[in-house]
């Protein structure tokens, strides 16, 4: 670090130090600003307040102009890097990011979960009013329960085919490799919480799944084998009582009624945050419909994962380790030629030609 | 001699006027009681039935009628012998709203007609009960007189006169022995059923109707007034009405479990006497009713479950463990998001 002039903040890390003669400056600078401007009216302790909230905000200051400037010359780089003549210009803004494989099961999960949450709450919470209307609206209660069945097949049939796709699909494969918890999401989290508290300014870079979507799916887990589970021994009550005690049915309707606000307190509050009430994605994010993620949200969500696929263009793209994205970077592709058939359907509004 | 004979005359006949004046206001009762004061008057129907026609006095004088004569009633006798055919004491000669002759002034009549002891008898089924046959004829009082027909005490005797089987069921219940044991609160059957208003079961009218009946029990056994002092808790009427079987009935199942259900109509026991439907050894008989191949599993477990409650066992656990589970993590959740959001809009500078 190039320190010829020894009393100029110097920026570490993200952290700012301020040499002691460039402080004590300061400091005098300050003061004698605070004396002349104050001296009457104020008291000395006041004085010395002034001076101190001064200085506090003035490094705050220096702070920030510091992480935008770093910000904007680090973007400025990296949007002059241009590829080397023998590696191919990745002729499209976006990647894909979810096959339909993965897209199409994300909305039968949707579809099972609006059913048997809007079929089970009345039930649960049976006192209200709200509750009487939507059963006089489905045709009566037991109207409601067969509804909420064919929303529980939907979810049994998407977990069961979840867990085939995780072993004979290589994307499938290879998502299951990715969302395993590691020691990284939890530094992630930590760093994630520092950035809030802006302690730092720099945001934890992710590779595919971030910790917020690897909780999302490992959550989901938790909550269908505890739902499934529970709700299979409710629905086949008299088959389970051959076999269990009253009681365990007992703690099987506990679970299954608590559970079930858990997972649906998760998804309006947690997940429909992400992906709705987020301001960066208001009013709400394509990527699990349309499958396309945008090159600038890549990089600014996902920047291992991207870099990843940057260095591997070195990789002929034969062995493209079944990421499809990298299958579409490295085809030489014309600028504008349309996009690949196995694209999914364009969204009003996508961002389709981002610029950086 | 011949003055004072004529004047003697003169005076015995005054007396006897006066005696026969006097005697003349209550003519009409010693008169009927000539013969209906008899034990041995009877009449033999044409069915074979004999009936017995005395009518003892006493009875009468203690009763509320009193003051009445025997005509204010039987108004189509008009004779001695009597003549055409008698009929049967209508009470609404008098008891109506609005009478003039001092009875109470309601219209219960219009209720009774509604009941399905009214329509039977307006139907002209002659087993039909209609006032006398509850209340009594001669000896009519007011239902707190212990000697009553329709005190508390009397009452299921006075059903039972006709409802031979449910007596016979009712008095081995834990209802009524109760109540001979002192616990004036309890149940007889007017206090199920309603006294003018009994419906048949059948109708949704009755408080004995499928859905209605955990209203009915809930009117004591849901009251910490009422049975509290007897040391009998009354969540169980909430905690029937938070199970699946509650859930249902409130929502119109014609087909559910309700209270009778399961601990019994007539026959209700505490669930400590082998021959309940609630003894733990006959659960898996009275949940077989309903549910097919119901083991000894149904009784491993409460039947009234508090989850809020440690007396519920592993499924408090279970609860508190999910209660605390999602407090926990739906803090964390909305503590990730606010920070977000305190990120994002402190650097755009507003007052936060």
């Amino acid at each position: 670090m190039d320190t010829e002039r020894q009393d100029t903040p110097v920026a570490q890390g993200g952290e700012v130090k301020v040499p002691d003669s460039l402080r004590r400056e300061l400091e005098d600078e300050i003061r004698q600003a605070v004396e002349e401007e104050l001296k009457e009216e104020l008291s000395h302790e006041l004085r010395e307040r002034v001076v101190a909230r001064l200085k506090a905000e003035l490094v705050d200051e220096i702070q920030t102009r510091i992480a935008r400037v770093k910000a904007e010359l680090t973007a400025e780089i990296l949007a002059r890097a241009v590829p080397t003549p023998t590696m191919p210009v990745p002729a499209v803004r976006e990647f894909e990011r979810f096959g339909w494989n993965f897209r199409t099961q994300h909305m039968i999960l949707l579809v099972s979960c609006l059913i048997l949450i809007l079929t089970g709450l009345p039930l649960k919470f049976h006192e209200a009013r709200l509750s009487q209307l939507f059963f006089d609206l489905v045709g009566g209660v037991q109207m409601s329960t067969l509804i909420h069945r064919i929303g529980a097949v939907g979810l049994i049939a998407v977990g069961a085919y979840h867990l085939l796709y995780l072993a004979a699909f290589r994307e499938g494969r290879r998502d299951f490799w990715e969302l395993l918890p590691r020691s990284k999401d939890v530094t992630d989290l930590f760093q994630m919480l520092r950035y809030f508290l802006g302690k730092t300014d720099e945001k934890p870079r992710f590779g595919r799944f971030s910790y917020v979507e690897k909780f999302d799916y490992w959550a989901v887990y938790w909550g269908m084998v505890i739902m499934i589970g529970s709700g299979l021994i409710l629905w086949f009550l008299e088959t389970s009582l051959q076999y269990l005690p009253k009681f365990a049915a007992d703690i099987a309707r506990e679970a299954h009624s608590d559970e079930g606000l858990l997972a649906t307190l998760a998804i309006i509050i947690w997940h429909f945050y992400n992906v709705h009430l987020n301001p960066e994605h208001f009013p709400m994010t394509w990527t699990m419909f349309t499958g396309k993620i945008s090159e600038e949200e890549m990089r600014r969500h996902h920047p291992l994962e991207y870099e990843e696929l940057v260095a591997t263009r070195v990789i002929p793209p034969g062995v493209s380790a079944g990421i499809p994205a990298l299958a579409q970077a490295t085809a030489p592709v014309a600028a504008d030629s349309p996009p690949p058939p196995s694209a999914g359907k364009e969204m009003p509004g996508a961002p389709e030609r981002a610029s950086p | 001699m011949a003055m004072a004979g004529r004047k003697g005359l003169l005076f015995a006949l005054g007396v006897m006027l006066a005696l026969l004046f006097l005697a003349g206001g209550a003519e009409a009762v010693p008169k009927c009681l000539v013969c209906h004061g008899k034990p041995t008057l009877s009449k033999t129907l044409p069915s074979g039935r004999v009936v017995s026609l005395f009518v003892d006095e006493k009875l009468l004088k203690a009763s509320a009628h009193a003051g009445r004569t025997c005509t204010d009633c039987h108004s189509d006798i008009t004779a001695i012998p009597h003549r055409g055919e008698i009929k049967r004491v209508s009470c609404t000669r008098c008891h109506f709203k609005g009478n003039p002759v001092g009875a109470p002034q309601k219209d219960i009549y219009v209720e009774y007609a509604k009941s399905v002891h009214g329509v039977a008898a307006a139907a002209g089924k002659t087993k039909a009960p209609v006032c006398q046959d509850c209340h009594g004829n001669h000896d009519i009082r007011p239902p707190k007189d212990s000697a009553s027909q329709m005190n508390k005490a009397r009452i299921p005797e006075t059903c039972g006169r006709c409802h031979l089987a449910v007596f016979s069921d009712y008095r081995e219940s834990v209802h009524w022995r109760a109540f001979v044991g002192g616990k004036a609160d309890s149940a007889v059957c007017t206090d199920c059923h309603g006294e003018h208003t009994i419906r048949p079961h059948e109708s949704p009218e009755s408080p004995t109707y499928i859905s209605r009946v955990p209203e009915t029990c809930s009117r004591c056994h849901a009251s910490v007034a009422i049975v509290g002092k007897y040391g009998i808790k009354t969540e169980q009427v909430a905690t029937y009405g938070r199970s699946f079987h509650g859930i249902a009935i409130k929502y119109g199942g014609k087909t559910v479990a309700n209270c009778a259900s399961c601990h019994g109509v007539h026959d209700i026991r505490p669930s400590d006497d082998p021959q309940s439907a609630v003894h733990t050894e006959n659960i898996p008989k009275t949940c077989g009713k309903c549910h097919t191949g119901a083991n000894v599993n149904y009784a491993k477990g409460r039947i009234h479950v508090d989850p809020t409650k440690k007396e519920a066992g592993a499924v408090y656990w279970v609860s508190l463990f999910f209660k605390w589970l999602t407090i926990l993590v739906m803090v964390g959740l909305v503590a990730h998001i606010s920070l977000d959001l305190f990120r994002r809009f402190r650097r755009r500078g507003s007052a936060h």
